[in-house]
């Protein structure tokens, strides 16, 4: 690919912020090659090739906050837009690429310190660069009695994670990454270095544990947004539980959902079933959707909730699944599970309950083995199975070379689940597309833990097919602005369909945005920051986006 | 890209059974597993079912061999170094590039060199 130079700076002054980036950073950690700057593609880009990608100009690698400070505001002398990336790990939302092409990419990876770990006040403080790999190898190496929490792969970072909402597996305050982070350090627009919370005090030890300080809290505007390079952040730990236990609740009827929903929101928000609830329907998956009986079922359009009792009584299986998961001492998770299973009882009739294991912990290697190794805050890469060749999936002659996900905020009520799930049947339909991945079966994921997210499938790329790509983003578009008119916006989304997804969250004429945008331009009056992340873009680039 | 790949893949089967492709001295090798251990294992470690973590790298080949090479990359005794470097950084099918920032050239060559080891002529 040509390299961009940023929109509106010449060659002769590019070249001359580049020497003064090499000077800040050492000419090593300056890159500008084609070849250098073909490892700061979106590898999962619906765009990639096309006109609308996203390119970067050049990358700049500095090593300690006082070198991100110095490539700021060289940025700043040179009007270069930059663009902040931690472990460059965030697929299927961007990557290593920047959101506005000729951006200067930032690249974090090189501060990959764990600053501190306290496993008596239960937090960490660590670098963007750090991932969740080396935050575990660092607490497991020092035998410290705490776990991470880390989304499914271990590769990204804490701090990245976090900034773009990430969520993950084991406890419920935990899985809700920026929730838990607790202070931050950032370099701001004009290079200046910012410490929020606490850590705006220069006498408390208290940045890591108490978030707000006084005032504003502003932590907000460095997560998926543009004010800066956050440079350390902090996050609240989870004490390592002494046992985990589990077991799987059944419900047979169809409409029995909306019960077995409210019941495990009881038993997650009253801290008795600490871990994650995982739903599933016994009716659904590959096997099964793909039968005549199935078929049938949809032959006429989405069925009635009369119709789905009457199929699951036919096919003799309980309709849905919820596996629920305690953390905690033995007696206490016991007791939380009996006390689930009478819960449940009482209230749905018919219920069961199966696939109930204690074990203590840590985990044995033996376990490890065998076990859901996030759910434990063990760091892996088992999720790019969905990207690999499967022993027998769908993709197996030709897979995706990436994805791009899709996930809908739903609100945790039966209802408005069954709502979401014939959403995105309606936008497959309406695109002509076999809705094979939009079933009356589908679950949400319960990463976090007030939500549920709601997957649209079926988007991924092919860097060698236009037409193929061409195709996903249309059906990536439609997936942001008619889930959102049905009620059910995404939480995150790649750079190519930021400005779309911000647009459906336009109460009051787009009060929120225009409230962002006064922000902006006070704080980053050249626009050097990240121009376009999440559709704010400077006073310069407003609706004239490259 | 894949032709490029492809062709390379052409050139790595001509490979045979004499002495090592490439030479490499132990202090290479010694970097090229640390860092293979860093940043490939997790995906790309032996048996993919042993670990219970279904390393998506080993199986995905497994997949794509068929049984006419190991999926595990320590286990191959065809990969040329220029073949692994392409494959680092330039990426593969869902497998992202790595940037400098992340793999060095010097470890990119070590780990080209570690998994080349057991080519021979």
């Amino acid at each position: 690919m040509p390299i961009k130079l940023p929109p509106g700076i010449s060659a002769a002054a590019f070249a001359e912020a580049v020497k003064e980036f090499q000077g800040a950073v050492g000419a090593d950690w300056v890159f500008t090659s084609e070849d250098d700057l073909d490892t700061y593609r979106d590898a999962y880009s619906i765009s990639w090739g096309h006109d609308d990608e996203y390119l970067a100009s050049a990358a700049v690698a500095p090593d300690t906050v006082e070198q991100v400070q110095a490539v700021v505001r060289i940025a700043n002398k040179y009007k270069i837009p930059l663009y902040a990336i931690s472990t460059g790990k965030n697929l299927t939302y961007g990557g290593s690429a920047p959101t506005y092409s000729g951006s200067v990419v930032v690249d974090l990876k090189r501060m990959k310190r764990v600053l501190k770990v306290d496993d008596k006040r239960n937090f960490a403080l660590v670098e963007p660069g750090c991932s969740y790999y080396d935050l575990y190898q660092h607490i497991k190496d020092r035998g410290l009695k705490v776990w991470i929490d880390c989304p499914d792969p271990g590769w990204g970072s804490p701090i990245g994670n976090a900034l773009d909402h990430g969520v993950g597996y084991t406890a419920s305050p935990f899985r809700d990454h920026w929730g838990s982070h607790c202070g931050m350090e950032v370099v701001l627009p004009n290079g200046e270095i910012m410490r929020t919370g606490m850590g705006a005090s220069p006498t408390s030890d208290t940045w890591q544990d108490y978030k707000y300080g006084v005032g504003p809290h502003v932590d907000g505007l460095f997560a998926q947004g543009n004010f800066g390079i956050v440079t350390k952040m902090g996050f609240w730990l989870f004490p390592q539980p002494e046992s985990w236990m589990t077991g799987t609740v059944h419900v047979p009827k169809y409409s029995d959902y909306s019960a077995l929903v409210d019941h495990c929101n009881y038993l997650e928000d009253a801290h008795l079933a600490t871990g994650q609830t995982m739903y599933g329907s016994n009716l659904g998956g590959p096997g099964v959707i793909a039968t005549p009986e199935y078929r049938a079922l949809m032959a006429n359009g989405w069925p009635t909730i009369e119709q789905l009792d009457a199929y699951a009584a036919q096919r003799k299986v309980p309709a849905w699944r919820a596996k629920l998961q305690f953390y905690g001492p033995e007696k206490a998770v016991r007791a939380s599970w009996a006390y689930a299973q009478r819960r449940i009882s009482a209230a749905i009739p018919g219920a069961t309950f199966t696939d109930i294991e204690f074990a203590t912990l840590p985990l044995s290697p033996a376990q490890e083995k065998t076990h859901h190794l996030v759910n434990f805050g063990i760091p892996n890469m088992a999720i790019f199975q969905i990207v690999a060749r499967p022993p027998a999936g769908p993709n197996n002659a030709n897979p995706y070379d990436g994805h791009t996900d899709f996930f809908a905020v739903v609100s945790r009520s039966g209802s408005e689940v069954f709502r979401a799930m014939k959403a995105v049947y309606d936008v497959q339909k309406e695109l002509k597309i076999d809705p094979i991945t939009a079933t009356p079966f589908s679950s949400p994921v319960t990463w976090h833990h007030k939500v549920f997210f709601m997957a649209a499938g079926g988007v991924g790329n092919q860097r060698g097919d236009a037409e193929h790509n061409r195709r996903m983003r249309a059906l990536y578009a439609a997936y942001i602005e008619k889930m959102a008119a049905a009620g059910f916006p995404a939480y995150r989304t790649n750079p190519g369909a930021q400005d779309l997804l911000v647009k459906q969250f336009s109460f009051n004429n787009n009060a929120l945005l225009k409230f962002q945008e006064a922000l902006k331009d006070a704080v980053d009056p050249n626009g050097i920051m990240s121009p376009g992340r999440y559709g704010l873009w400077p006073k310069q680039l407003r609706g004239k986006k490259a | 890209m894949k032709a490029l790949i492809a062709v390379l893949g052409a050139v790595i089967s001509l490979a045979g059974t004499a002495a090592p492709v490439f030479a490499a001295d132990a202090g290479q090798l010694a970097l090229g597993k640390e860092k293979f251990d860093y940043w490939c294992d997790t995906c790309h470690a032996p048996d993919p079912r042993e670990a219970g973590r279904y390393l998506p790298g080993t199986a995905s080949l497994n997949a794509k061999y068929n049984g006419s090479r190991p999926g595990a990359l320590v286990d191959r005794t065809d990969l040329l170094p220029p073949y692994v470097e392409l494959v680092i950084r330039k990426g593969m099918e869902g497998m992202p590039f790595f940037r400098k920032t992340e793999i060095s050239d010097a470890e990119m060559k070590a780990i080209a060199a570690y998994l080349s080891r057991n080519t021979r002529q």
